[in-house]
């Protein structure tokens, strides 16, 4: 396990594609934006031209899915966007639209390289949209009752359906043309708030995403959010704050999920579950997929960043 | 046709006479009436409608109109009492379907005919009016049931898209309008206006605005464009009326103390003096202050505008009629929003900070109460406030060579925009009349089920009448009815004419959709209507109908 010296909380956690590669990634802290270029052994304040003595808190970070090519790394706080052109080395702010929404997390289209499209939920102002790879936003809420976003999922298919799924307070809402308007999904009231969500890898075909919610339940809809049923009664129990799906979804049903500050892992589509070393954990990434041999890059509850082996 | 179209300045009536009809002569007059109107209406049927042209009262171009509810608006005394009852009848319920639906006035006319002619020749045989009635009316619901089995979900902009083509045959109309209601959804406030360029264009409004703007020009003096904007206001609701500053005080005080930066003060008016008061805080650069109308136009409306406000913004409402103390007013009873904003006509917010359970559970009641109330205007006015409360408006502008030409389109895009909210909300159907032939086999398995005369009688009658809207559509699109009902029959269930490609092709899966809501309620409408009229005995004219007569 590598930890990083400053104390403080993550929020949040993203990986370059390449990382097998680039060893690229960075966390979301209280602190600042840190970045790690050798797999998260360690790590260096990122946002170095924007006074990081001034302990600007990251709430929320992406990196573009075409990072090794653009190198684009985006990154939410209070009043705005953060945007690096160079792999997160320097960065610029870009405001959003006054009055200053604090940005709460981020989904980046994986069609980025084609479309540009970038999208922001904010704490109390709903979604922000940007058509642009970051340059000029604009809020679209039609039809989000509840604009407090906790998180925000593109469907891996965006560039077709233009589907893109927002958790409030309240509810999980749907956007089916890009993020212009939103719908409520059947996600059942007493699930809210949810907290995390993760939509399969398969999701054009298979319709399926999961949602972790507060109450302690992993949900799963298998039509793209209409019904949904519950999952991992019994083992789960606390808020379930991540949720994480394997890359080669539904072929291999790896389910893991940050249940309050400890990792569980089910190999088979969240029907049983066991738990993963470690505790005191806020954030994750699967760099490299959660098969026998990965590793997860856990944030830490008190700062700093550890490697946990998916089997011990 | 000519004869049968009589515009509102028409002076060639004959005077009425007392009279008294009975039968035949009630049923052949409303026969003759009914032809009239439907013959003119028949023609607008499908997306390839015949334009049917009214001169008009005054001088200049005539009206150019292809919706029957329109048509039969325009026409309203025929020459022949008799057949003038039989007119008005029809009239009446194809103006309902127009109002409710926005389309299907053609439909439910050919449906209507076919009935009353069918149920005629029944009862000049002998049978009798009042069980045939009952047993349409069971025939009905059959229909129902059928067309309710075809439903297809419309969701997302192409298929929207493709239920306005099917109603507007507009194809630039019907992608705006796919997109519009794609974002603003089935209750979305959607508006259309006169424009400039040759485009159509459309602007989306996010939040909620409303009619009266700013109470002082003086707020607006200063600012570019004539709008004023503030940031993270307290809201102030009420529907009170200010003449002393001094009543402002308690309102001010609260939200200095309270550390507002800026107020948007709601209000029915505030004197010259109190708003002294409120330019002198501006000026002082204490608190940016905004003093804007209340909501709607009547009391009524305006106790619904401050309860969608203060479920929007969290605030609660100082009403008039409630006498109320204003010393003790506190912070928390103001509303907050992310933005408010005034201009000379129109104010609004924008990220409005209710509690988002008790908002849902506000629209819900509202989505209860529209699906009850059935007053057109009623109806209107509740969707108006979903949509204003599910957070954003839509602006269709669109121009025109003519004035002529702008209204026409104009009612095209009213009427086809109501009809997709039907669509949105109760899904479509395969389109060109196919939906309705689909149901004959339901009609024909009860037919051979069953041996009442009566009930026979109106199955048979409703099997005729179904086919007809198809027939009337694939003769308006120029093919002949029969050559296309053989070729339909080859190509299975499912098949019609796609009369825009004129080709044979599956209505669903090639996305030719009419809303069920529309022809739902066109059939419920023709048949329940036709069979009513067949009850008609005895007609009694007024001595003077013009004095009765309500347009």
């Amino acid at each position: 396990m590598t930890e990083n010296a400053a104390l403080d909380f993550v929020y949040g956690m993203a990986v370059s594609p390449a990382f097998p590669e680039d060893g690229c990634c960075f966390v979301a802290r209280t602190s600042g934006l840190f970045r790690s270029e050798d797999a998260g052994r360690t790590w260096t304040l990122g946002p170095g031209n924007l006074d990081p003595g001034a302990g600007l808190a990251v709430l929320a970070v992406a990196v573009s899915p075409a990072f090794g090519a653009d190198r684009m790394v985006f990154a939410g706080v209070a009043g705005g966007v953060l945007r690096s052109l160079d792999r997160g080395r320097n960065w610029e702010a870009i405001p959003l639209p006054s009055p200053p929404p604090v940005v709460s997390c981020l989904a980046v289209s994986p069609d980025f390289e084609q479309d540009g499209y970038l999208f922001a939920g904010t704490m109390e102002d709903g979604v922000f949209r940007s058509p642009d790879r970051g340059r000029s936003w604009h809020s679209w809420n039609f039809g989000l009752l509840d604009l407090r976003c906790l998180a925000l999922a593109a469907s891996p298919g965006f560039a077709r359906d233009e589907t893109l799924f927002v958790t409030t307070e309240t509810a999980l809402y749907r956007s089916t043309n890009g993020g212009r308007a939103w719908r409520e999904t059947g996600l059942p009231l007493e699930a809210s708030p949810a907290l995390s969500l993760a939509l399969s890898p398969a999701f054009p075909t298979d319709g399926v995403l999961f949602v972790g919610t507060d109450a302690g339940t992993l949900q799963r809809s298998r039509d793209r959010g209409r019904t949904w049923g519950a999952l991992g009664s019994g083992a789960l129990d606390g808020s379930i704050n991540a949720v994480l799906l394997s890359p080669e979804y539904p072929h291999k049903q790896d389910v893991l999920v940050l249940c309050d500050d400890r990792l569980w892992l089910s190999r088979d589509d969240g029907a049983t579950w066991k738990p993963l070393e470690g505790e005191g954990i806020s954030a994750v990434a699967a760099p490299i997929g959660l098969g026998a041999g990965a590793f997860i890059l856990a944030g830490m509850v008190e700062g700093g960043a550890a490697r946990i082996p998916v089997e011990s | 046709m000519g004869a049968l179209l009589l515009s509102r300045d028409q002076k060639s009536a004959p005077k009425p006479v007392p009279r008294v009809e009975f039968q035949p002569v009630v049923g052949l007059g409303f026969r003759r009436g009914i032809d009239a109107l439907v013959r003119v209406i028949r023609p607008t049927l499908g997306p390839l409608p015949r334009h049917v042209a009214l001169p008009r009262a005054t001088s200049g171009s005539p009206e150019i109109l292809d919706d029957g509810g329109a048509i039969a608006r325009r026409i309203y005394q025929l020459p022949d009492l008799d057949a003038d009852a039989g007119a008005m009848f029809l009239r009446h319920i194809l103006w309902q379907q127009h109002e409710r639906e926005g389309d299907g006035t053609a439909t439910a006319a050919v449906l209507f005919q076919a009935v009353y002619d069918g149920g005629l020749a029944y009862v000049a045989a002998g049978g009798n009016a009042m069980l045939l009635r009952r047993r349409l009316e069971e025939g009905a619901r059959l229909l129902l049931c059928e067309l309710g089995r075809q439903v297809l979900p419309v969701e997302g902009q192409e298929a929207i898209e493709r239920v306005a083509l099917a109603i507007c045959g507009d194809p630039g109309l019907a992608n705006r309008l796919g997109e519009i209601f794609d974002i603003i959804g089935e209750y979305g406030w959607f508006e259309v206006r006169t424009g400039r360029g040759r485009d159509l264009e459309r602007e989306y409004v996010e939040g909620v605005y409303w009619e009266g703007g700013a109470l002082s020009w003086q707020m607006l003096a200063d600012r570019p464009k004539a709008r004023v904007e503030l940031e993270s206001p307290a809201i102030f609701i009420s529907d009170l009326e200010f003449d002393e500053p001094e009543q402002l005080a308690p309102v001010l005080r609260a939200a200095a103390e309270a550390g507002y930066r800026a107020l948007l003060i709601i209000a029915s008016r505030i004197s010259d003096r109190a708003m002294g008061l409120l330019a002198a805080n501006r000026q002082a650069g204490k608190m940016a202050i905004l003093a804007v109308r209340r909501p709607g136009a009547s009391l009524h409306e305006a106790v619904d505008g401050l309860d969608d406000l203060a479920h929007l913004t969290g605030g609660r409402p100082v009403v008039s009629q409630a006498s109320p103390e204003l010393g003790s007013f506190a912070a928390e009873h103001f509303g907050r929003a992310r933005i408010a904003w005034a201009s000379k006509d129109y104010w609004g917010i924008t990220g409005g900070r209710g509690d988002p359970r008790g908002l849902r559970a506000h629209i819900t009641t509202l989505r209860a109460a529209y699906s009850r109330i059935t007053g057109p205007d009623d109806r209107k006015r509740i969707r108006a406030r979903i949509g204003k409360l599910m957070g954003g408006s839509a602006t269709l502008w669109l121009a025109g060579a003519t004035d002529s030409e702008v209204n026409f389109r104009k009612d095209v895009a009213e009427r086809t925009a109501e009809a997709v909210r039907g669509a949105l909300i109760e899904g479509a159907l395969p389109g060109g009349g196919v939906a309705l032939l689909a149901c004959r086999k339901a009609l024909a398995d009860r037919l051979a089920a069953v041996t009442g005369a009566d009930e026979r009688a109106s199955l048979r009658i409703l099997l005729a009448a179904i086919e007809q809207p198809f027939r009337a559509l694939v003769s308006n699109a120029g093919h002949e009815p029969a050559e296309i009902m053989a070729a339909l029959d080859d190509a299975g269930p499912g098949f019609g004419l796609d009369v825009l490609s004129g080709r044979i092709v599956d209505m669903a899966r090639e996305g030719v959709l009419d809303p069920a809501s529309v022809q739902k309620a066109a059939v419920w409408r023709a048949v329940t209507g036709a069979a009513l009229a067949l009850t008609t005995d005895v007609l009694v004219h007024h001595k003077n109908p013009a004095k009765e007569f309500n347009p």
